[in-house]
């Protein structure tokens, strides 16, 4: 053990780096090919689905999706579906590990922001002619289009509208919700002032996903962030500033908390401390059940105000066939059947996920709760996030900037600018 | 452990303490009988106004023993495992001498200091090269021997006496057999420290089996908890304190079974 | 003891039969502690070595996720990442955040952590097996659990701190929502939630501590702090290094308590390096996180020598 000459740490070291250099060298990207519009899908074969599929599913529809899929099975005998439910939290991270390391699932359950950002990794398959695809609402559709093909289909939407207390308002001498930006002020005014709330309406003063606040109000100026094509920042505008400044009104206003604690706004809500929140449908059921009973006629929902249209915020999920996947007939004809209005409908019973395409709400089950129609009214003008595969990182950007304007009194025409900056400095990694 | 003085006067003020950190186990176990209503009230309650045991049956609505024997054969064989190959280790850079040894610790020692997640990836794609993904062994193999093992072994039985060692040099014991017969038994106050640190670890693990695994027959528990009770855009509370609660008793059992070993002193070595 | 490197001589000649009996012996402890060592290193290497290796190798390339499945068809680029994190105002801003955090919180949960265990060991009675598991609770409660609590604790009107602060008149702030408190919040909290690891693991190193010694010196007059000082310190001394440098190594990678409670904010007044290279991570930008994370590595590589070097590991 004590006889061979050891090589010397200076050796060994001077052989590590060269071969760490070596390696580094070797690397390199290839000359960047000019990348048109993706190739046509390759249409699906005819006759029932065979072999096997995987399905990645998050939450509470991973869990119910199983259920929905019998009849797709009756529809399909030869085939068998593995449904692996996922769970929201770090799923991003759950997916993107997948598809690095190439053991991404048949078809999966996308989360509407993810859709750039997977298309930019080249996983997703674009949806072939023989999924129709003219029935959706148009932000959903659009949350699906990248780049001009669509790749997937929407499968539930969500969008938020503005909830507030029915009875505190009537108190306030307010009886119909308002319909323009100078109204909603003037309701958040008069809550405060003669229904003795602490705060007119709550809204998010910066921080995570404020951006989903602030961008309705944007969307509904005529304003946006990208151009048409997705492909450059427009932070930068009047209808923008304009936008911006109007929610940093309710803060130096004084109708806003700039410093809210975290998850009291069911509380507030109920307690009338803050009767107003901007949110989408699952607050339905958390308010009434802190509320307790006979809570669900004290408040009432209303469309986003109208400064030229009445914009809000779409999210849900979609449904996404990967690329890879071995069986790609059975998987695009389970998102086709998913995609059918019965079974939109049937889902929205499982689940109460609305339904992305606009038939699926003439069905009695869906029409029938009064304060969904207000929802059926918002997804006509609702918009999703720009579809741009660095979104996250840009609207975090955005975020840190919102929370100066709400909190600093930064002036919105700087801060639009500094996200500028920085939006352009990430790109769109397109 | 000599003179008690104030014993009285310890045990007020320690229970005063006490008191104040238990506060929110108890509020998890407590909240884990209420209604999503009362969770999302502020100020908090309590005692639950309505306790149900409803969290708790919607729990069982999944193969929850499935879940549980993966979290336990993981957990166990991950805690044995470190036991043993770091006391061997730990030993060796402790009281012997060997080739590379100074450079093996200082590798060692700096992989604990480097960031899990930059990691992360590469350890999965590894994983999934070795044709491992979506099985139990992918969850066990990569936390079988872990740095900070192998340092608390190593700093442990630097505290004993080289004494042993030399005896047992004399008595012509083997290396070995002085390191399994002498040292060893000597190691239970570590063991027990380890094996509930390294079970903790392992038993609460939730990135990477949510990522190794693609199918629910390899799911541990904090994967499953995640999945029933976080939402895309609210949090089943009821859910996740009630399953927090179930995935604590497990360690609880651990914690109580090792802490009779913190008991065991130098005194049984008969070194006087 | 001796943390020599290697064995006798390089070219292997005895120089005399004692040597030569030293020499035997001295082959037979390298080959035990090669064969105690062997397990244990093959699986690191191949688990943990390698990727770390794979990891350090992106981190001065321009890799994102995309180039996962290429890696090697990614552009070299030198230095570059470590110099768009030194750039970049939120990461200084981490760095500053990380180290406070750590200079505070590190002596604390000592500190806390040996006078649990200490008080543990003085007999107690009975209850101490009850103390140790409640003591060590916050260590295994949810983070969920925690969280709400804690929240509770802190809010600014109705938080239990602030009503108990007004009983003797002072108005106490937004602790969670104020950039001069929030992290000091952060550090009460973390020192609550860890003090229980450190105490179970001086509970082990108070084990070694020979009570003949104590009752030696108590003959001799020495009261309970002298002892303290001068006999149970200098024994548990590995046991301290141990439980300082694994303590610091949590705390310069702290992410949990940013991340549930204030998600970094308000202003990144909370953000912490490790959380703020999650984010990066999240975003794709692989390179770029794999700088910060090794720049990271760097600073504890740096205080954790520091410690070993102020222990003086003979």
């Amino acid at each position: 053990m004590s006889s061979f000459a050891r090589p010397t740490r200076r050796t060994v070291t001077g052989l590590g780096a060269a071969a760490a250099l070596g390696l580094l060298a070797a690397c390199g990207r290839p000359d960047e090919t000019e990348s048109g519009p993706a190739a046509p899908a390759e249409p699906i074969a005819e006759g029932a689905a065979t072999g096997s599929l995987t399905v990645w599913a998050m939450g509470a529809e991973g869990e119910k999706l199983p259920e929905l899929l019998k009849g797709f099975q009756e529809q399909n005998p030869d085939v068998t579906v593995e449904v692996t439910p996922v769970p929201w939290d770090s799923a991003h991270d759950k997916f993107t590990s997948a598809i690095a390391a190439g053991t991404a699932p048949d078809v999966a359950q996308v989360g509407s922001t993810w859709m750039a950002e997977f298309v930019g990794l080249n996983a997703l398959e674009s949806t072939p002619e023989e999924v129709a695809t003219d029935d959706y609402f148009p932000g959903a559709l659009e949350a699906v289009t990248v780049d001009g093909t669509v790749y997937g289909v929407p499968w539930y939407v969500e969008t938020r509208v503005v909830y507030y207390r029915k009875d505190l308002a009537e108190k306030a001498g307010i009886t119909e919700p308002p319909t323009d930006w100078e109204g909603l002020v003037a309701l958040a005014q008069a809550l405060q002032e003669k229904a003795d709330a602490e705060w007119g309406i709550s809204l998010q003063p910066g921080g995570t996903g404020s951006w989903q606040s602030v961008m309705p109000l944007i969307w509904s100026n005529g304003g946006n962030v990208v151009d048409e094509a997705s492909t450059e920042f427009t932070f930068e505008s009047g209808q923008n500033e304009e936008a911006l400044a109007y929610y940093q009104s309710y803060f130096t206003d004084g109708l806003a908390d700039p410093a809210p604690a975290d998850g009291t706004t069911e509380q507030d809500f109920v307690s009338g401390r803050v009767p107003m929140f901007i949110s989408g449908p699952w607050m339905m059921s958390a308010v009434e059940s802190v509320g307790g009973e006979g809570f669900a006629g004290k408040y009432g929902v209303f469309t986003m105000p109208v400064k030229e249209t009445s914009s809000s915020f779409l999210g849900g999920a979609n449904l996404g066939v990967f690329q890879g996947t071995k069986n790609r007939d059975a998987a695009w004809k389970l998102v086709q059947y998913l995609s059918t209005p019965e079974v939109q409908v049937e889902w929205f019973g499982m689940s109460t996920d609305l339904p992305a395409l606009q038939q699926g709400w003439e069905d009695e089950t869906v029409a029938s709760n009064e304060k969904f129609e207000v929802f059926r009214a918002q997804l006509d003008t609702a918009l999703a996030p720009p579809v741009v595969a660095t979104w996250e990182q840009v609207a975090a950007s955005f975020d840190a900037q919102i929370e100066k304007v709400c909190k600093d009194d930064l002036a919105p025409a700087d801060a639009l600018a500094a996200t500028q900056s920085e939006a352009q400095g990430i790109g769109t990694g397109a | 452990m000599l003179e008690r003085r104030n014993p009285i006067l310890t045990n007020i003020v320690l229970l005063g303490f006490l008191l104040l950190v238990i506060t929110p186990f108890l509020w998890m176990v407590l909240g884990s009988l209420k209604t999503q209503g009362e969770l999302l009230r502020v100020p908090p309650t309590w005692l639950p106004e309505e306790p149900t045991l409803g969290n708790f049956r919607r729990l069982f609505d999944r193969p929850f023993a499935k879940f549980f024997s993966n979290s336990a054969i993981v957990a166990i064989v991950v805690t044995a495992g470190n036991l043993l190959l770091s006391s061997m280790f730990g030993y060796a850079l402790a009281h012997l001498r060997f080739p590379f040894k100074k450079l093996l610790f200082v590798l060692v020692l700096g992989c604990l200091m480097i960031p899990g997640l930059v990691t992360f990836i590469p350890q999965y794609v590894l994983v999934v090269n070795l044709g491992l993904a979506d099985t139990l062994p992918a969850l066990i193999l990569p936390f079988l021997v872990q740095p900070f093992s192998v340092f608390l072994m190593r700093q442990f039985f630097l505290g004993l006496p080289r004494e042993l060692l030399e005896a047992g040099r004399i008595d012509g014991v083997g290396e070995i057999a002085i390191f399994f017969r002498i040292y060893l038994p000597l190691a239970g106050p570590a063991f027990a420290t380890l094996g509930i640190l390294t079970f903790l670890g392992s038993w609460n693990n939730f990135l990477w089996p949510l990522v190794v695994s693609s199918s629910e027959s390899t799911y541990t528990l904090p994967v499953a908890l995640a999945l029933i009770s976080t939402g895309q855009n609210q949090t089943d509370y009821g859910l996740l304190l009630a399953g927090a609660t179930l995935i604590v008793l497990p360690i609880l059992v651990v914690f109580l079974f090792f802490q009779r070993y913190f008991i065991q002193g130098i005194a049984a070595t008969g070194i006087k | 003891m001796s943390t020599s490197t290697t064995t006798a001589g390089t070219d292997g000649r005895p120089a005399a039969a004692g040597s030569r009996r030293r020499s035997r012996r001295g082959a037979a402890e390298a080959r035990a502690g090669v064969l105690l060592a062997l397990p244990f290193v093959l699986l690191f290497a191949v688990f943990t070595a390698w990727p770390v290796l794979q990891s350090m190798f992106m981190s001065f390339t321009d890799m994102r996720i995309s180039d996962i499945r290429t890696p090697f068809a990614v552009d070299f680029v030198g230095l570059e990442n470590y110099r768009t994190a030194f750039a970049d105002p939120v990461f200084r801003r981490a760095a500053l955040n990380t180290g406070v955090f750590v200079l505070l919180g590190v002596p604390l949960t000592i500190t806390a952590g040996l006078a649990a265990a200490l008080a543990l060991n003085t007999g107690v009675g009975r209850l101490r097996a009850v103390y140790r598991v409640g003591f060590y609770s916050p260590v295994i409660t949810s983070i969920v659990a925690v969280a709400v609590v804690w929240r509770f604790l802190l809010q600014p009107g109705t938080g239990l701190v602030n009503t108990v602060l007004g009983w003797v008149g002072i108005d106490g702030p937004h602790w969670l929502g104020d950039q001069r408190t929030a992290l000091l919040s952060l550090v009460v909290m973390a020192v609550w939630r860890n003090f229980g690891t450190s105490m179970i693991i001086f509970l082990a190193g108070l084990q070694a501590v020979d009570p003949g010694l104590h009752e030696a010196a108590a003959l001799d007059g020495a009261g309970r702090w002298r002892r303290f000082v001068s006999i149970t310190l200098p024994s548990i001394r590995p046991t301290m290094l141990f439980v300082l440098v694994t303590t610091s190594i949590g705390y310069l990678q702290f992410f949990e308590e940013p991340f549930v409670m204030t998600s970094g904010g308000p202003l990144n007044a909370t953000v912490s390096a490790s959380m703020y290279t999650y984010n990066q991570f999240g975003f794709g930008n692989y390179g770029v996180a794999g700088a910060m994370a090794y720049l990271t590595f760097l600073v504890i590589g740096l205080v954790t020598l520091v410690q070993f070097r102020l222990m003086r590991e003979k």
